[in-house]
């Protein structure tokens, strides 16, 4: 039965993970080869599209179009989060999947994504969002 | 409760237990990704599971864990609620934004 559950969890498991990848590998194809500002098929911020204020996270398919093509800098200026945060991002998901951590990540982990980091996030996103939409942001 | 054993072991002080996942970089991508309100909502959730295990509390961290995780799922299905209603959307009206898009670019 144990073993039975087993092998029916671990094909669940796998399935799931083919889905994943390939759904992945699409969706870098797509935003490689089309550019979202020139297409009527990707989805609109409807943030941007009702009030003309953009959000945080206005400009992450170009920013992610321009990133497929190797153009940090038209990246960083659809979206410089997206771009800036990228690393801290890629290390959170490094720390999480690590189920074993030596000392020495456990205390990194608690610095960059301790209660005082998560703040300083949360303040870098709501400061983003308020000053993309101000004259003093330069990338405009 | 019993799959989550390993989860609910709680040593005499908490320190010694690894921190729940927090869910911080999935809510960071659901703000950039989708919905920036959930996301907001999962950052904040995010520093009350490591807030409560910096003061000790395994146990009330693994329920703000619990409780992160459900709003990042919302987020997620949110943003694919919209990318599938985008998608039928689009399919309905294929034929205008087909000559929509060829108009745009001559």
């Amino acid at each position: 039965m144990q073993q039975q559950h087993q092998n029916n969890t671990n094909r669940f498991a796998i399935i799931k993970w083919t889905i994943i990848a390939i759904i992945l590998v699409l969706v870098v194809f797509i935003y490689k080869n089309y550019n979202p500002s020139n297409s009527n098929y990707f989805p609109k911020c409807p943030v941007l599209q009702t009030t003309g204020y953009k959000c945080a996270g206005c400009g992450s398919q170009r920013a992610v179009h321009a990133l497929l093509n190797l153009d940090i800098k038209q990246a960083m200026y659809y979206n410089l989060m997206l771009v800036l945060f990228i690393p801290y991002l890629v290390l959170g998901a490094f720390f999480d999947l690590k189920k074993i951590k030596t000392p020495k990540q456990q205390k990194w982990q608690g610095i960059f994504y301790g209660t005082k980091a998560i703040w300083i996030v949360f303040i870098i996103v709501i400061t983003f969002w308020v000053f993309r939409n101000t004259s003093f942001w330069i990338w405009n | 409760m019993e799959n989550q054993v390993d989860f609910t072991q709680t040593t005499e002080n908490g320190f010694k237990e690894t921190m729940p996942k927090t869910w911080l970089v999935e809510s960071i991508l659901v703000t950039l990704f989708c919905c920036l309100p959930l996301g907001i909502v999962g950052i904040i959730n995010a520093s009350n599971v490591t807030s409560k295990y910096e003061a000790g509390d395994v146990a009330g961290s693994q329920k703000a864990s619990e409780e992160a995780k459900k709003w990042v799922k919302y987020g997620f299905f949110a943003g694919l609620a919209v990318a599938v209603l985008y998608i039928i959307f689009i399919v309905i009206i294929g034929g205008g934004a087909i000559a929509a898009a060829a108009s745009e670019q001559y």
